[in-house]
C-alpha cells in the first residue's frame, strides 16, 4: 500500500457537503479502505465528459453510516464543508489573514511562474527539434540538388527541373538565408510573465480543520445496526457498499470488492417492523437469480438491552439468510 | 455450421410430442357468461325496436329453454384459510375454463389433482397429456441434473489449474470424489424413490385397486378463489353465490365486501369498526376489477413478488405479459384541501427507491414488465358517505398504470 498508516494523520476530516459525506484526498480514501474496509463509492467525473458514469473519481463518496461508524471509531470527524470554507474566507480577508492572505498570493505568484516557465521550456524543446528536423532535411535536400546538378550537366536536362527541386523550400531559405551551424539558443528571459492560476483545493489556502469535540455523531438510517454488524462484528468484517443497483440497502463483500463478488444483499429491519410478504419474496428471487444471498437483519430487543452502551448498536443484531428454492 | 445441425438432427430423434388439448376450444369463452344475441335492429323497418323490446322483455320474465339463466355456482367462505372455496366438480371446472378464475387446493394452478392421481394410480392407460404440474417436474429434475453437470464441470476445471499450478499432487483429486460422493448419494435418494412408488403401485395392483379406486379417488381437491375475485365473480358478474359455512345464509354483496375488508387486514377488525378507506383488499380489488373490465386474464402474482400478474388470454396460452403492483396514491386535490387529511396522507408508509430497483429487477429476470397501478384514494368521509351504495363506493376510486422499464443508454441503443 503505497499510504500505510504512518503517512496518516488521525483524524481524517469527512467533509458535510449538501448532506452528503465527501472524502477529497487519494491518501485518505486508500487509507479507509485498506485500514477500516470503508470503500465508498467514487463521484468525480472529469470536467470535459460531464456524462461519464463508469470510471469515476475523486472525491469519494461515503453512506451516513459509513460516515457514522468511521466518526464513532475516532478515525474521522465530520467538516460542515461550507461552514468551515466560510469562516476561513472570513479569517483570511479580516486584519488576523493579511500576512497569511499575502503568502498565499505570493504562493500563487510563484506557481503562476512555474507555469509560464513549463510552458516555456516545452515551446524551446519543440522548437529545437522542429530545427533540428530541418536542419536535416536541408542537407538532404542540398545533397539531392547537388546530384541532380550533375546529372543535369552531363545529360543536358532542361534547367527547369533542377530549379524547381531548388526551390522546394523557399520560404524556408528565405527565413534562414545562411545555414546555422548549431541551433540558436532561445533565449528565456528569467522572470516571464506569471500564468493566472486558479487553485483547485480549498487547504491550502484554507487552514484544514481541526476535530471538533462537541460534534455529535452523523446521524444514521435505522437500518445502521445491521450495517455495524456487518461491518465489525467479530467474525463478520464485511465490506458494504450501497445496494440500489441490486435492489437492496446493502451489498455485502467478504472482501474488497475490486477481489470479490458479494455474497449478500442486505436489508435492515427492525425486530418488530411489518413488512410486506412480497418483499421477502422479491429479495428471495432476486439474490437467488443472482447467485447471491438475500440477508435481513434486526437488533434483537432483549439483547440490545444486555449489551447497551458498548457497541454503537451492532450488538444483538441478528441476521437470516433467505433463498428461493423453486428456481 | 449445416452438416453440425444435420448430425445433430440425425442423432437425437425426437420423441413425438403428446397431443395437448385443444385450449382455444376448452378456453373459448372468457368470463363464465352466456351471452346471446338480440334480433338486429333495421333502421329501415321500425318495428324492430319491438321484436327487440319483446326479447328483452321475455328474458327478464322468464327464460326460454334454449337461453337458460346463467348458472350460478356455490361457494363457501372459509375464514381459517380466507378464501372463498368452490367444490362442486362442474363449477370448478366452469369457472377455471372460462377465466381462470381461483386455483386448486392441491395443484399448482389449474385443479388436476384427479388426474394426477389416476395417472400415479395406472387407472388411466394413455400416456397422451401430461398435466402441467408433471411437465414442471420433469423440467425441474432436467435442470438440477444440468447444474450438477456443470457443477462438476467447474471442479474439474479448477483442479487442473491446481495440478498446473503444482498445488494438488496428480494422484488425489479431492473436489471430484467429494462430489462424486454427492451424486452417489443423490442416486440413492431417487432409488429409494423409486422402490417407495414400486410398493405403492404393487399395493394398489392386484385384488385390492378396484377397492382402492373407490376409496381414494374421491376428488379431495377443491378450487380457492382469492376474495377480490370471488368478489367479482359475485357482485361483478352475478354468478356466484358465497355461504357462510357457520349460518348457513347466503351473504349479500354488501355483507361480502365488509367481511372482506375486515379480514384484509390482520388482526381482523371487528365488525362494528369502518375499515380504512385504503385497506388492502379494496385496493386490490379496485385494480382486478379494472383489468378486468379491459378484458384482460388477472391472476395474483405472489411468486413473482407482485400482486396481480396479467395474461393476454390466459396462462394455458402464453407467459403473463405484465405484472402488476398495486399502489395507493394520496394525492388527489382532496386530500391536499384539508391540513388534517394532508398529516394523514404523509404519514403512510412509503417505500424507498431500492424496493422499486427489486421490484424492477425480479421482474427483469422473468421478461415481464412491471406496471405500477396506482389507485387514487378518496378521503375517508367521501369514502364512508358512499360506503352503502358499492358501485359509488368503487366509483371514487381510480386507477392510473404506469409502466417502469430499466433503461441504460450504454445498452438500449
Amino acid at each position: 500500500m503505497a499510504h500505510s498508516s504512518r503517512d496518516t494523520v488521525l483524524p481524517i476530516p469527512i467533509f458535510l457537503s449538501g448532506g452528503k459525506h465527501f472524502i477529497f484526498s487519494v491518501a485518505h480514501a486508500s487509507f479507509l479502505r485498506a485500514e477500516y474496509r470503508i470503500a465508498g463509492v467514487l463521484t468525480g467525473t472529469l470536467p470535459q465528459s460531464p456524462q461519464q458514469n463508469v470510471f469515476l473519481g475523486l472525491p469519494l463518496q461515503l453512506m451516513a453510516e459509513e460516515a457514522r461508524l468511521l466518526v464513532r471509531r475516532g478515525v474521522c470527524f465530520v467538516v460542515d464543508d461550507a461552514a468551515a470554507h466560510r469562516e476561513g474566507l472570513r479569517r483570511l480577508c479580516g486584519p488576523d489573514g493579511e500576512e497569511e492572505r499575502l503568502q498565499w498570493l505570493a504562493t500563487l505568484r510563484e506557481m503562476g511562474l512555474d507555469a509560464a516557465r513549463a510552458r516555456d521550456a516545452v515551446s524551446k524543446s519543440r522548437m529545437e527539434r522542429a530545427l533540428g528536423k530541418m536542419e536535416t532535411g536541408r542537407r538532404e535536400q542540398a545533397l539531392r540538388s547537388l546530384a541532380a546538378r550533375q546529372q543535369a550537366e552531363t545529360r543536358q536536362a532542361t534547367p527547369s527541373e533542377a530549379d524547381s527541386e531548388d526551390t522546394l523550400f523557399p520560404a524556408y531559405e528565405q527565413a534562414t538565408p545562411s545555414p546555422p551551424s548549431a541551433p540558436k539558443p532561445m533565449s528565456v528571459s528569467d522572470d516571464p510573465n506569471p500564468l493566472g492560476v486558479t487553485p483547485t483545493t480549498s487547504h491550502p489556502p484554507l487552514p484544514l480543520p481541526f476535530p471538533d469535540d462537541t460534534a455529535t455523531l452523523p446521524p444514521a438510517p435505522p437500518s445502521y445496526p445491521l450495517f455495524a454488524y456487518l461491518h465489525s462484528h467479530p467474525g463478520s468484517n464485511y465490506f458494504s457498499s450501497p445496494g440500489l443497483r441490486f435492489g437492496c440497502q446493502y451489498l455485502v463483500y467478504p472482501g474488497d470488492p475490486l477481489r470479490f463478488h458479494s455474497h449478500f444483499l442486505a436489508v435492515g429491519y427492525d425486530w418488530d417492523e411489518e413488512f410486506d410478504l412480497l418483499s421477502l419474496i422479491g429479495g428471495g428471487r432476486l439474490g437467488t437469480g443472482v447467485k447471491k444471498g438475500f440477508l435481513i437483519g434486526g437488533t434483537e430487543p432483549g439483547k440490545a438491552e444486555e449489551f447497551a452502551g458498548h457497541g454503537d448498536g451492532e450488538e444483538g443484531v441478528r441476521c437470516f439468510c433467505i433463498e428461493w428454492g423453486g428456481m | 455450421m449445416a452438416s453440425i445441425i444435420a448430425e445433430s438432427t440425425t442423432q437425437t430423434p425426437r420423441a413425438p410430442r403428446p397431443q395437448r388439448p385443444n385450449y382455444a376450444k376448452l378456453h373459448a369463452k372468457p368470463l363464465p357468461l352466456e351471452t346471446y344475441p338480440l334480433p338486429a335492429f333495421l333502421p329501415q323497418n321500425p318495428l324492430s325496436i319491438l321484436r327487440i323490446a319483446y326479447a328483452l322483455i321475455s328474458s327478464y320474465i322468464s327464460n326460454s329453454s334454449s337461453h337458460p339463466a346463467p348458472h350460478t355456482h356455490r361457494a363457501y367462505y372459509s375464514a381459517a384459510t380466507r378464501s372463498v372455496h368452490v367444490t362442486d366438480d362442474i363449477s370448478v371446472r366452469a369457472l377455471w375454463e372460462s377465466g381462470f378464475f381461483g386455483k386448486g387446493s392441491l395443484s399448482r394452478s389449474e385443479p388436476e389433482w384427479l388426474e394426477r392421481e389416476k395417472k400415479r394410480l395406472g387407472l388411466v392407460r394413455d400416456k397422451a397429456g401430461e398435466t402441467s404440474a408433471e411437465i414442471t417436474r420433469k423440467r425441474r429434475e432436467e435442470r438440477r441434473e444440468g447444474k450438477r453437470e456443470r457443477a462438476r464441470l467447474e471442479r474439474e476445471e479448477l483442479e487442473a489449474q491446481l495440478r498446473k499450478e503444482g498445488k494438488l499432487t496428480a494422484t488425489e483429486s479431492p473436489l471430484v470424489t467429494e462430489q462424486e460422493h454427492q451424486i452417489a448419494a443423490s442416486a440413492g435418494d431417487a432409488a429409494s424413490d423409486a422402490t417407495f412408488d414400486g410398493r405403492s403401485a404393487t399395493i394398489i395392483d392386484p385384488l385390492a385397486a378396484k377397492e382402492a379406486e373407490y376409496a381414494i379417488l374421491q376428488n379431495q381437491e377443491h378450487l380457492q378463489l382469492i376474495p377480490y375475485e370471488a368478489f367479482f365473480l359475485s357482485y361483478a358478474l352475478g354468478i356466484l353465490d358465497v355461504y357462510d359455512p357457520a349460518s348457513g345464509q347466503r351473504l349479500g354483496s354488501r355483507d361480502l365486501l365488509k367481511l372482506f375488508r375486515h379480514t384484509s387486514v390482520f388482526p381482523p377488525l371487528p365488525a362494528n369498526r369502518a375499515p380504512p378507506v385504503d385497506d388492502p383488499f379494496i385496493l386490490n380489488y379496485v385494480v382486478y376489477h379494472h383489468f378486468r373490465s379491459l378484458g384482460w386474464v388477472v391472476r395474483p402474482g405472489v411468486k413473482f413478488s407482485v400482486d396481480l400478474l396479467l395474461y393476454n388470454r390466459g396462462p394455458v396460452f402464453s407467459h403473463a405479459e405484465f405484472a402488476v403492483l398495486v399502489v395507493p396514491d394520496y394525492s388527489s386535490g382532496l386530500w391536499r384541501s384539508d391540513e388534517r387529511l394532508q398529516k394523514i396522507a404523509t404519514t403512510k408508509k412509503k417505500e424507498e427507491w431500492w424496493w422499486l430497483h427489486a421490484a424492477n429487477r425480479v421482474q427483469g429476470q422473468v421478461k415481464k414488465t412491471l406496471v405500477l397501478a396506482y389507485v387514487e384514494v378518496p378521503p375517508p368521509e367521501e369514502a364512508h358517505a358512499a360506503s352503502e351504495d358499492i358501485g359509488a363506493l368503487l366509483k371514487r376510486y381510480r386507477v392510473k398504470e404506469v409502466i417502469i422499464r430499466r433503461w441504460t443508454a450504454n445498452r438500449n441503443r
